[in-house]
């Protein structure tokens, strides 16, 4: 594969907004470097886990190791990572954000402190680890992985989702008790790191400012049916930092208030992210090539905009029902209704959710065409890609594509080939709105 | 026919046997990896079939539905389904062994349904209500097999499969334990052989074969004291002989491993519990297979034995010389766990070779120069 020396890795972005973003991914690191010096615990932790709240309620300071992988490339600065957890005999393919992250920890143990000039300042050394079985199988067992070179106490949770398949009022029991013992087991093991009691009020509290932000989140992508587009991906792939690294905070909900206010203006004035908006593209699935966001501004310059997108804001808000009283049965809840909202309708109709999650997004969005990102090291999100292809492709008949790199490792990615093949897209598209 | 001959024909013609019992009537019900009881699939008269790949035939067709990112083993086992060579299939199980399992599964009931189709979801904790939830999980599968079938289950037929298995697991223990001899009465790739021919016939023939192989293994004339490196085979699905070959003719024996082909498919056996249910979800959750977490106990020495002790009990048991740990590429949760594996064993003076391939016969050239290379390294150390 052809690599080549980018200086610029950022994408030019649509809202003025998303541009604060970069603060609040400094302050994730000053904050922990600020907290460990003040005492406080620390904790490498998982996003998107469920558990964001019950961290935030035991005023643990959390530093999320998958955003700083992705930070590291942004910056082009991954390969001395990359190379230290393959010399201590990662695989080439294991999830490279496992592979930063294990590196950083292994080149920090060998020099006693933060390797120079890291991003950001670095990661601290954490109290614990807390992983769990969301999203992928590595979330788990990286930090048990990370006991190679970290004499910290680790706890990992489930996190449990019926297939398609199942019978919900058959499961949907089971499954929430077992969900909210693992929660009531994290919070045990954080109270006896942390010698206090998990505060009720303090948790319903974090739940409300974390249900608050993902609700306006929620209303910032409705926003964005409208034509132009107001806020493209590249910015969805800046602003997700509130929702998931901030969740369960003021920080969050303020930035998400701030963003909707910006996002309807535009959209009132009837101000696109490019002058003419030739076709509206989704971003199909697959995490983002951190090492390459201003391919979407090499899109744009076809006249080619990414309106909405399939990763990160995974879900819309649910309702748990009111007689839920207990805020860790709510969260075990919320979970369950999180993960099945769109499985009856699967069950009727593609018998896919995500198929459905897309289809709805292509009508809602007046979808010209459907871009899927499929990462050599990440089998969770990129392998079943093109079976919601083949899947979307027998209800309708836009053009896709799967652009195949990494999230990081820029070994996995040739520019060359990207734009033969964006090309090529941009032919098909052109073809397509002739007709 | 000797029983060493009839399982070795099975494994050699596999899935013909399987194809047999189709064609005098009996329902199969194919299943990936260590979690689905075969107990339940027994007691609903479903003849178990442990899927499998088959790396002397190139994944050819597959790519079209699944990534080239995706585990190779996996790949190839959807490729067979493809090509029809699982047409005889009643019922598939998935049990959420790992993230490609669970994404393949949903390719496969798609692609290639099947009568019946069931997502087994496993948890990857042990703790916290994880044996409870399991509990429900396989309860809700014998639901659904319920439905399907149109038959109740009937517990004492689920404890009299449960007894069965269990007789199997003693057999094949039996066997493990005859290989403790130097040299070994059996191959480490006969012993493979052996294990992959019952994973597609019924569990009485495959006792009744069993118990008959056990008595020709015993009256085998071991020959002189072997000089030939003991070793130990770590990973997941091999379920081709010809790499063991390799391995052993390279000089070497392998005597032990935990692949979940071998040792870990059967070692332990299913609790005879009063609700049988809960012996097979504790028995089943308890796999050590990667995928699976075990809870931090202290600094590193004490995790590590706490994980790998079972590992530390088999090297010392088989008086094993050096390991091989063989990684399919793309298994995340082995790529994490070999490098800790191999930590253990180095500090147990136990020399490693790991190695990573991708389930095809085309990387065998490069294989045999590394392993050559190991048995001469290890071989001025045992």
């Amino acid at each position: 594969m052809e690599t080549k020396n980018q200086t610029k890795t950022t994408a030019v972005k649509g809202t003025l907004t998303a541009g604060m973003i970069r603060e609040l991914v400094r302050n994730i690191y000053r904050s922990a470097h600020e907290a460990k010096a003040q005492g406080k615990k620390v904790a490498y932790f998982m996003v998107a886990s469920q558990y964001d709240e019950i961290v935030r309620a035991m005023d643990i300071v959390p530093i999320p190791t998958e955003n700083y992988a992705g930070l590291c490339a942004a910056k082009r600065d991954m390969e001395r990572f990359l190379l230290r957890a393959e010399e201590d005999g990662y695989s080439q393919v294991l999830c490279s954000y496992a592979r930063i992250g294990l590196g950083f920890d292994s080149l920090r143990k060998e020099l006693g402190k933060i390797p120079e000039n890291a991003p950001d300042g670095g990661m601290p050394e954490p109290d614990m680890m807390l992983g769990s079985s969301a999203v992928c199988d590595p979330r788990f067992k990286w930090y048990q992985a990370a006991g190679r070179y970290l004499n910290v106490p680790s706890y990992s949770i489930d996190v449990v989702a019926p297939p398609v398949q199942a019978d919900l009022n058959e499961v949907r029991d089971y499954y929430i008790r077992y969900q909210t013992e693992q929660f009531r087991g994290l919070i045990a093991f954080l109270e006896e790191q942390t010698g206090k009691k998990l505060d009720e009020d303090r948790l319903w509290e974090t739940i409300k400012l974390g249900d608050e932000a993902w609700r306006l989140w929620y209303e910032i992508d409705r926003l964005r049916v409208a034509v132009p587009c107001p806020m493209p991906t590249q910015d969805h792939f800046s602003i997700m930092v509130a929702g998931h690294y901030y969740c369960g905070t003021q920080v969050a909900v303020d930035f998400y208030r701030q963003l909707y206010e910006e996002v309807k203006s535009k959209v009132e004035e009837g101000q696109g992210v490019i002058p003419v908006e030739k076709y509206r593209l989704l971003y199909g699935g697959g995490l983002p090539p951190w090492h390459t966001l201003w391919i979407f501004n090499y899109f744009e310059s076809f006249g080619a905009v990414f309106v909405i997108e399939n990763v990160y804001r995974g879900y819309d808000p649910v309702e748990v029902p009111s007689y839920v009283k207990d805020p860790v049965e709510y969260l075990a809840w919320r979970a369950f209704l999180r993960f099945t909202q769109r499985h009856e309708r699967a069950r009727k109709n593609s018998g896919h959710p995500v198929v459905e999650r897309l289809l709805q997004l292509i009508d809602d969005y007046k979808i010209d065409g459907v871009v899927f990102h499929a990462c050599r090291s990440c089998r969770a999100t990129t392998v079943g890609q093109i079976h919601i292809k083949n899947l979307l492709g027998r209800y309708t008949d836009i053009p896709m594509m799967q652009l195949v790199s990494d999230m990081v490792d820029l070994r996995d990615y040739s520019e060359a080939q990207w734009k033969a093949q964006i090309g090529g897209f941009i032919d098909a598209l052109s073809a397509r709105s002739k007709r | 026919m000797t029983a060493t001959e009839k399982l070795k024909k099975i494994y050699g013609e596999r899935p013909k046997r399987t194809r047999e019992l189709k064609e005098e009537g009996r329902k199969i019900a194919g299943y990936f990896c260590c979690f689905v009881p075969e107990e339940i699939l027994s007691a609903f008269d479903l003849v178990p079939f442990r899927l499998q790949g088959n790396p002397k035939d190139p994944v050819d067709q597959a790519d079209a539905f699944i990534e080239p990112m995706a585990c190779p083993f996996a790949r190839s086992c959807f490729n067979q389904a493809l090509k029809g060579n699982y047409d005889f299939l009643d019922a598939f199980i998935a049990p959420h062994s790992c993230d490609t399992i669970d994404r393949l599964s949903n390719i496969w009931f798609h692609n290639r349904p099947v009568s019946f189709n069931h997502l087994l979801n496993v948890p990857h904790m042990r703790e916290r209500g994880a044996e409870e939830f399991f509990r429900s999980e396989l309860n809700y599968l014998v639901k659904c097999l319920e439905e399907w079938t149109g038959k109740k289950l009937v517990l004492e037929k689920l404890r009299e499969t449960i007894r069965l298995s269990n007789k199997k697991r003693a057999l094949l223990r039996n066997l493990y334990e005859l290989r403790k001899k130097d040299p070994p009465p059996v191959s480490g790739a006969e012993m493979l052989e052996v294990l992959v021919a019952g994973m597609g016939i019924p569990v009485p023939e495959y006792v009744n074969l069993l118990t008959q192989y056990v008595e020709e293994v015993k009256s085998r004339e071991v020959k002189s004291i072997s000089l030939r490196p003991r070793l130990f085979l770590w990973g997941n699905a091999i379920d081709d002989s010809t790499f063991v070959q390799l391995v052993e003719h390279s000089g070497t024996w392998v005597v032990m491993d935990d692949l979940c082909t071998g040792s870990r498919s059967f070692w332990e056996d299913v609790p005879e519990t009063s609700d049988p249910m809960e012996g097979l979800a504790r028995r089943y959750l308890n796999v050590p297979c990667p995928r699976s977490n075990y809870p931090r106990t202290g600094h590193r020495e004490v995790d590590l034995e706490s994980r790998f002790g079972y590992v530390g009990a088999f090297v010392s048991s088989w008086k094993v010389g050096g390991a091989i740990l063989y990684l399919i590429r793309y298994c995340d949760t082995c790529e994490l766990e070999g490098p800790d594996l191999k930590d253990y064993l180095n500090k147990k003076g136990i020399p490693v070779l790991m190695l990573e391939d991708d389930y095809s016969l085309t990387t065998l050239g490069q294989l045999r120069t590394r392993v050559q290379a190991f048995v001469e390294m290890i071989t001025g150390v045992v």
